[in-house]
């Protein structure tokens, strides 16, 4: 039965991977997990320099959500590439890199610095953080600023580039094929959706930054029809994530043309997640009578459409 | 180590009113947990709620490989917790976190409980009173009499307790701190603050070990979202006397358990180390100048 996956070049054992800011760098984890039993691992953010982040509080509880104004702290892409690169390169599980910035330039400057790094697999290139006042929305909420930071970190690596994409925006096939364009070899959809949760006896915002990001099963079905939508208006794979917290869940991607997800808010709730999602997919296979994980990938016989043919076999 | 895994309800003994007493089986937890150390615990695999609600521990029986939580009823995650049947299963990472640092034998250890906080002082309190010589005191405070719940728990464990409650039903009349001050004026010799309770609790205790120049630590309780290091949605303010300024540090595995003097606290903007230090440098910069 093949579980793996050819991601626009990295080699994933499974379709699964810890979506950036629900994983640490990876490391946090190694004595809790079997690391290398994860198809990837996608880092926390990661600017040239470290970040403090948002202020406090930054979670609150939602229906079936989170809502979270982190605000990217981390300890630098430098600190990242000399302490963790080097202890993640002992599990046997892609490590691809969140790439932040408040500049094109910086993103452009991080990815140079992954470039030169054995042991980074890929980019997630951060256009679409809600909880930052520059970079990431601001780039991922305008079609030009898209292309202008996909581009400059195309220019800047070898490594494959995979633009996450913001759900706060009308119509996210301009943003995906915006980010075609300027030579993203996949995308990561969605990040989260941008919310406000208040504390009605001091009336203020629950979270110290005001408003924040919204993850979660709360965001599933908004989750799966945009990657769906970014899936049918490119030729590059599409990365689903938003609510994964079964195996249905992760199927519900699949089936909507994603040929890997992530899984993300779920992770705080039990790490070991995937243990049971990948089980989940390989009994599935089993009871659908199919060999390869790539064969549910884009299957949805949507109303009034034609049956679509498997995506997964394009490599 | 911690260890993930789901750990079953064995007993569970209400305590009037919201509070209750749960005690699950999870092995590491039960063998390996120091005072002060705690578990991201949730009922059952429902959606709701989503988040695993981290509990100190109240206490542990090696023997029986079980952990106990003290739990007030407050919201979803710990009415969840306290509706599972006998038997019935949470999801359990633990045991978690930086735990108290014991005193020195020659030490007064001085723990000061506020409501529902009170939870890892049976916990050290026990671990106190097999050592030779300590006589670990427990300040327990609440607005009423029936905040204390654990007040003859705690007695016939053996620790000596000074209750405090806001409308005097019980104990002093006051906040807890009266009495503590009160027992620091009437003696000497080395002292240790331990405190676990309401945030503006907590910093009273820091002003009062700052102003008196005691060790003191505090057990923080921001929302949790992992429990391991990785969402940074429980950071707290953290300053040593040397840093030239804050930095957020994870509660869950930098904390729970911080030195009060390092804690930057809301409304402050610097730790009480780091002022005392500053207040130090002040001083012998303005002797050499005269």
């Amino acid at each position: 039965m093949k579980l793996s996956v050819d991601l626009a070049g990295i080699q994933l054992k499974n379709p699964l991977l810890a979506a950036s800011g629900t994983f640490g760098y990876g490391v946090e984890y190694e004595e809790l997990l079997d690391l290398s039993r994860l198809g990837g691992v996608v880092s926390k953010g990661l600017y040239l320099e470290p970040r403090d982040g948002a202020p406090t509080p930054r979670i609150a509880e939602t229906p079936s959500g989170l809502l979270n104004a982190i605000g990217l702290q981390g300890v630098g892409i430098h600190a990242f590439v000399r302490d963790v690169v080097p202890r993640m390169r002992r599990h046997d599980t892609a490590l691809v890199v969140n790439v932040c910035g408040d500049t094109v330039e910086e993103y452009a400057e991080v990815a140079r610095v992954c470039d030169g790094t054995p042991g980074i697999a890929g980019l997630e290139i951060n256009i679409s953080c809600p909880n930052v006042k520059q970079g990431g929305m601001a780039f991922g909420g305008d079609p030009k600023m898209t292309h202008a930071v996909v581009a400059a970190v195309r220019g800047a690596t070898k490594l494959p580039v995979i633009p996450k994409l913001s759900p706060n925006v009308a119509d996210i096939t301009v943003f995906a094929r915006a980010a075609e364009q300027a030579g993203a070899d996949a995308l990561s959809c969605i990040n989260t959706l941008l919310g406000l949760a208040i504390d009605v006896d001091a009336r203020r915002p629950r979270l110290g930054f005001g408003t924040g990001g919204l993850s979660g099963p709360a965001i599933r079905p908004i989750a799966v029809r945009m990657a769906w939508q970014a899936a049918r208006a490119v030729k590059i794979p599409v990365i689903g994530i938003g609510g994964i917290s079964t195996t249905e869940d992760a199927l519900e991607f699949l089936i909507a043309g994603c040929r890997a997800v992530q899984i993300g808010t779920a992770n705080f709730v039990d790490p070991t997640l995937y243990e049971r999602v990948l089980d989940g997919l390989r009994s599935y296979l089993e009871r659908h009578s199919l060999s390869d994980i790539g064969q549910v990938v884009g299957t949805l016989e949507y109303p009034g459409e034609a049956k679509n043919a498997a995506k997964g076999g394009e490599g | 180590m911690p260890a993930n895994r789901t750990a079953s309800l064995v007993a569970r003994e209400g305590l009037g009113g919201p509070y209750f007493l749960l005690t699950f089986r999870h092995a590491e937890t039960a063998i390996e947990a120091r005072p002060g150390q705690f578990v991201m615990i949730k009922a059952g695999v429902s959606a709701e709620p989503p988040l695993r609600r981290p509990f100190s521990i109240l206490e542990t029986s090696p023997e029986r490989e079980t952990f106990t939580l003290f739990v007030k009823l407050i919201g979803q995650g710990s009415k969840a917790l306290a509706s599972l049947p006998i038997g019935g299963f949470a999801q359990c990472l633990g045991p978690l976190g930086r735990p108290f640092s014991l005193p020195a034998d020659d030490t007064e250890a001085l723990m000061v409980g506020g409501g529902y906080g009170v939870a890892p002082f049976s916990f050290l309190g026990g671990e106190l009173l097999r050592r030779d010589g300590q006589k670990p005191r427990l300040f327990y405070g609440g607005r009423t009499a029936a905040d204390l719940p654990l007040l003859a728990r705690l007695r016939a464990q053996g620790l000596e307790v000074v209750p405090a409650t806001e409308d005097g039903t019980t104990g002093v009349k006051g906040r807890v701190t009266l009495p503590l001050e009160a027992h620091l004026d009437a003696g000497s010799g080395s002292r240790r603050l331990y405190a676990c309770g309401p945030e503006a609790m907590m910093h009273a205790v820091a002003r009062i070990a700052a102003a008196r120049k005691l060790a003191a630590e505090v057990s923080l309780d921001p929302w949790m979202g992992c429990g391991v290091g990785t969402c940074l949605g429980c950071v707290v303010k953290i300053q040593r006397s040397d840093d030239p300024r804050w930095k957020y540090k994870c509660a869950c595995t930098e904390g729970p358990v911080f030195d009060a003097s390092c804690v930057v606290w809301p409304g402050e903007s610097a730790s009480h180390a780091h002022r005392a230090r500053e207040a130090e440098r002040e001083a012998s910069a303005s002797e050499a100048r005269t």
